[in-house]
Formats: C-alpha cells, structure tokens, sequence
C-alpha cells in the first residue's frame, strides 16, 4: 500500500459557537477520485480550506504529501491545485495572461511554463480563445480556464469545490472527461458535488453531515451497505400517495423516482406482504410493484436523513 | 520567510498592471485629472493680493479737498468703488448693497483737518472672512497717508517768507531733526525664500501632495479589497506566493504611475506657471518616501476593507481631515497648537514642509531630515502592518 496523499487527523473547525467540522479524521490514497457529498452547510467546503491551508484548523491536524497543511501550508500548495466554487480568476485578463499569471506565482520557470500552457491549452480545449478575457467566457469554459490554471504547477493533487454547479451537461461530461484523464495520469482528485450522478463516477465516495464524516467508501460497497431491499411501488393517483405514504411509521422515507415511488422500510418484505394482505388506502391504486438496486441517491438520502435501520453501519 | 523571489513579484507587478491597463476609466482618470487639478488650483490659488472689491464710497463733505482725496481712493485697486449719493443713510447695510467696503467722507471733514482737529472717516468692513477686513482696512489706510503727505508737501509750499525765515534762525541740527520728521519714514523690505511673493510657488507641493494622496490612497485600497469582493484572494492565497511577494508586487506598478503623475504635474507647474525646482534629486527622495506612505496607508485601508465600497469609504474618511490640517494650501501656524499635534500624524503635513524647504528655503538636510525620517518611519510602520493585517485574512 502506498503512502496516503491526504491524511486527516482529527481535523476541527469551529467559527464561535458553530462547530463546522468536527473530529474529522480519514486518509485519502494517491491516484483516488474523492468524491467529498454532503448538504449545504455540512462542512464540505471548510474542509477543502483546511486542506488548502486557506483556514487553520482549530484543533487536530492534516498533511498533504507528509505536510502540514496550516504550518508548512507554503510547502504544501506546490503539491495541489484548487479550483474554487467561485469563478475566481481575474476577469479582466485573457485566458493566457491568466496561464502565466498563476504558473508565475507557482514559480514555474518561465520556458517550461510557456510549454506547459500550450498543453493546457489543448486540454481545456481553450486555444482559440487565448486572447479572450476570462471575463467574456461562458460559465463551462470558465471552469475549464480554472481547472487549467489550478493545474499549471503540475500538481499531484486536485482540489475541486462543485466545480459543476450550474454547468450544463454537456460541459459537466467535459469536465469529468478530464478529471478521468487526469486521474488516469495519476492525480489525486477531491472533488465536492451535489450530484449523485457525479459521486457514482468516483472511486470513493465520503458522507459529510453536520461536520462530521458519516461514511467513507467506494460507491458500490455504499450501496451494498443498504441492509433492507428497495421496494419501489406503482400507486394512483401518486401525489396524494406520496403525502400518505410519507406518514406511516412503518416507513422511514419515501422518494419519487420517475413516476414510481421508492420506500425506505426497515422490513420491506414483511410490509408488501400486509399490503397484500390488505391494502389500507381505499382511495388508492396499488398497480404494481418490483425490487430495485438502490444508487447513490439513496445512499446519500438513507446516511443523511438517518435512516439507520436500512443501512448496515458500515467502518470507514 | 524566504527572501521574495524577483519573478514572482514581477508577476503580480504585471498582473496589477494590466489591471490598471484594462480599467480605462481609472486610466483616463489618471492622465487627465493631476493636470487639470495642476491647472484648477494653480490658477485659483495664483492671486494672493484681493483686487477690485466691490466697495462703496459716500461724501457727504462736497469740498475740493474731499475730492482730491477721492481722487486719490480711486487709484487704490484693492476696490472697485462705487459712489452713492450724500444722503443716502444705509451704507452699514453691505449685504443689501452687494459691497464688502464701505467708506464714508463725514460732513465738515474738511474743515475739521484744517481747524487742527481730524476727524476719522467712518469705515465698514465685512468681517465674515476673518482675513479680509484687516486687508481692506490696511488698504485705506493706506490711500490716507498718501493723502496726507500730498497735503503737507502743499502745505510746505506755501508757507509764507516769514515762517520760512524764521526757520533758518533755528539751530542746524534742529532743523535736520525737523526735516526727518517731516520726511515719511519707512522700511527696506527684502522678501526672501518667494522673492516674488508668488502663491503658486508656495502651493506647489500641495497640489502634488494632494493630488498623489487621493489618487495612490484610493487606488490602493481597492486593490486587495477587490481581490476579496471577486473571490480570486483565496485563489492568490493558494499559489506559492508569499505576503511580501504579493505586497511588493502590488505596490511596483501604482508607484511607477505614481512617479508619471509626479512627472505631469512637474511639467505642468514649470511650463505653465514658470515654477522652478530646485535640488531635483532631493525633492525626488522627499516624493518617493512620501509615495511609499501613502501606498502603505492604501495597503492597510485595503487590508481591513471587506469590499472595494468601503475600501472608498475608509479612503475618504482619512482623506478628509488630512486636506483640511496638513497645511498643503495655508500656513500650518494659523492652527491651534493642539491640532498642530494630530497634522503632524499626516504624511501630507511632513511632504508639504520638506518640499517646501528644499524648493523656497533651499535649505540644507539637517532643516528637514526630520520630515524624512518621519516619512520613511511612516512607510515602514504602514507596510508592516499591511503584512499583518494580510496575515490575519488567512485565518
């Protein structure tokens, strides 16, 4: 096993009484593609600034490449690239002033630097617009520019806080495209997303709640994580189903997926079989019914509402 | 702290730059505000002497003798007279007039300078302006002594034989004495250090103070706090860049600017209102010390300035009083001792009276080593604690 690229240990931060993240503690190999999930306000991105060295840690500590991210925090940022939530590159410059502003205060000498953008350039597929200032690019090609820019030191490591949000999907398939590419060249990627589609192309996935991790591993041992099978049932007429349903205490949760309704039952098979019995709902249809594989979706929906009795505690 | 390494300075200093380049607003603010400014305020200041105040003049005596000495009030160009007629009564009321002088030639006045007994000629002056009225009044007064020594010289004329006779019986020396008494006794005025009495030539570093101060102090607060506003600090923060990188880099271009608009400004005051500059190497270090402390001052309101409005906001708050109390248009010693204390605070305050040393007095360093001691100690002070307040950001 090799060295782990980031290793948090028992990292807290809290701003006054707000505890933002707490006892956060896991490792994070080289080569992984972090997919870092959790609601707004979890901690997702106070995390990524500790890391970044941007905030220090009120207690605990990390290192990235056997630094200290807060002491050696300069030592440190030649290991990684950070693309912000934000689109924070200078707008007023153009796509290659602002290629050899950051590979200048990355310290790359300038001919390899010159060399390097052209290969970023062709990456981000931004040559043709090399003389256009960052300000007049649309939203992908932004994110694009940062992502270029976060990668002109060369860099081990990548730090990406959503760096699809808002993004249409053709430009979040580009994006991942090259994160796949750069992973592939032996990156390190820690990205944050709210999409669920985005964590099951991770390689690992970690839950975030409330400042503390609640989860950590690969998408599909996520999934087998689920205990209780997934009833997804055909009901009529299906909103007024959706508000009933949600009331029982047999049921934890229930989500609709694509004109179904998808329960979160701690005995799923033991509740079909009463529902078959008799079914309680005289205004409703029940039209049918099937087991489903549960994704991402609820994964994140079971580890971030509580629904413990569907999931089989797993160790990080 | 590593040594800063020249290519990363270089390229934020390159970065800053094409961030002034880019921003044509602030760039033609920058080429034609300090020459206008130059322009405005040399030729407002330029005039120090009042001329052709509206003033209002009353005889109410009529005689020969009160008009030639009219003639006389008329030549003084301190005012522009206009007569009102004997009996009008309301010459005290110089608001409703639009005057800001009145002088009144009382009845009998004549009479009374021949009967032994003068009488004084009534005199309203607007005091409103505390400096005006002593000006006025010293200008009258003025017209009277050349009235009276025109009356004596005439009256030496035509003295009879008899009373000139008598006077040859008189012992020499006593009449010496006499003659010096009769003679208008005055001093040799030599003005030094403005041998012309010229403002403009006392104004001058005010107006390059002032002008460098509002453009480099509201320049550079925003810099930083723009950073903050577009989110693109944190992005600078991640680099490998160090603090004093990113300061020195920021600060290179605003002073090369800076250093042009000295240059305009120069040029403007010696080819437009003939100021002469003396010692230019030492005025030049007294503008680069100066220059440092007022980039420092901009450095720090940006530092603590969340957004680039209150980096303005915090710009003009100290701005204010600094235009009021460093002395840049008028004596600092017209201040109370006091205030005097707080202008000291001021790098305007210490650029205006080296300047002035070396460009009016000619003076030698030890007359204002002081000031640049004070100076340099201010860029220093406002630089580190620029650092700090930096350093604070990151936490």
């Amino acid at each position: 096993m090799t060295e782990p690229v980031i290793v948090l240990n028992h990292l807290s931060k809290s701003f006054g009484a707000v505890n933002a993240v707490q006892d956060l503690s896991f490792t994070i190999a080289p080569g992984t593609i972090f997919g870092f999930l959790g609601a707004n306000g979890a901690g997702k991105t106070t995390t990524m600034r500790m890391l970044c060295g941007l905030v220090h840690p009120t207690s605990g500590k990390a290192t990235i490449a056997s630094y200290d991210v807060w002491k050696d925090r300069h030592l440190a940022r030649t290991k990684f690239g950070y693309v912000a939530q934000r689109f924070s590159l200078y707008r007023d410059l153009t796509v290659l002033e602002n290629f050899r502003f950051f590979g200048g205060a990355c310290r790359v000498p300038g001919p390899e630097l010159e060399e390097r953008i052209e290969r970023l350039l062709g990456l981000t597929d931004l040559e043709e617009q090399r003389n256009t200032s960052a300000g007049s690019l649309s939203g992908g090609t932004r994110q694009l520019l940062a992502l270029g820019c976060a990668l002109v030191h060369n860099p081990p490591l990548l730090f990406l806080d959503e760096p699809t949000s808002g993004l249409d999907p053709v430009h979040r398939q580009q994006i991942w495209n090259l994160l796949y590419d750069l992973s592939n060249q032996g990156k390190t990627i820690f990205v944050t997303t709210h999409y669920m589609d985005e964590a099951e192309r991770c390689t690992e996935v970690g839950f975030i709640e409330s400042g503390g991790l609640l989860a950590k591993a690969s998408p599909r041992s996520l999934k087998a994580s689920f205990r209780a099978r997934l009833l997804e049932i055909d009901v009529e007429p299906l909103m007024p189903a959706l508000v009933r349903l949600r009331a029982i205490p047999e049921l934890l949760g229930v989500s609709l997926r694509s004109g179904s309704l998808r329960l979160y039952a701690p005995d799923p098979e033991k509740l079909i079989a009463t529902w078959h019995e008799s079914w309680p709902f005289p205004d409703l249809r029940l039209l049918g019914e099937r087991w489903v594989q549960p994704d991402m979706e609820d994964v994140f929906t079971a580890y971030s509402q509580g629904y413990d009795a569907v999931l089989k505690r797993s160790t990080s | 702290m590593k040594w800063p390494s020249l290519g990363a300075i270089a390229s934020v200093a390159y970065k800053e730059f094409l961030h002034i380049y880019r921003d044509r607003r602030v760039l033609v603010l920058l080429v034609i505000l300090p020459p206008l400014l130059t322009l405005i305020f040399g030729h407002a200041f330029e005039a120090s002497e009042m001329t052709s105040v509206p003033a209002l003049l009353i005889d109410r005596d009529g005689t020969p003798r009160a008009q030639s000495f009219i003639d006389i009030v008329l030549k003084n160009k301190t005012f522009q007279w206009r007569k009102q007629s004997p009996g009008a009564t309301d010459e005290s009321d110089l608001l409703g007039h639009g005057v800001w002088a009145a002088l009144v030639i009382p009845p009998g006045w004549s009479e009374s300078l021949t009967n032994g007994d003068p009488k004084p000629l009534p005199l309203y002056l607007d005091g409103s302006d505390t400096n005006t009225a002593t000006q006025l009044e010293g200008s009258i007064q003025q017209s009277v002594g050349d009235f009276q020594m025109k009356e004596r010289d005439s009256m030496i004329e035509t003295l009879p034989e008899e009373v000139l006779e008598l006077g040859r019986k008189l012992p020499v020396h006593i009449r010496k004495q006499f003659v010096s008494l009769m003679t208008a006794w005055t001093v040799d005025g030599r003005i030094l250090y403005n041998p012309k009495t010229r403002f403009i030539d006392y104004v001058v570093p005010g107006i390059i103070g002032l002008i460098l101060q509002l453009l480099t102090v509201t320049l550079m607060a925003c810099t930083i706090a723009r950073e903050r506003e577009s989110g693109t600090l944190y992005q600078l923060m991640v680099t490998s860049l160090e603090r004093g990188e990113i300061v020195i880099g920021k600060i290179l271009p605003y002073l090369a600017v800076s250093i042009c608009l000295i240059v305009i400004v120069s040029l403007v005051g010696s080819w437009h209102f003939q100021v002469r500059f003396y010692q230019p190497l030492a005025l030049a270090l007294i503008c680069l010390l100066f220059l440092l402390c007022s980039l420092g001052l901009g450095l720090i309101i940006s530092a603590f300035s969340r957004n680039q409005t209150e980096a303005i906001q915090f710009s003009v708050f100290f701005l204010l009083p600094v235009f009021v109390l460093s002395g840049a248009f008028a004596p600092l010693e017209q201040l109370p001792q006091a205030i005097r204390y707080v202008s000291e605070l001021f790098p305007l305050t210490h650029f205006c009276r080296a300047f002035r040393l070396v460009n009016m007095y000619h003076a030698s360093a030890r007359f204002y080593i002081v000031d640049l001691v004070v100076l340099l100690a201010g860029a220093l002070i406002t630089f580190i604690g620029a650092a700090f307040l930096l350093k604070r950001i990151e936490q």
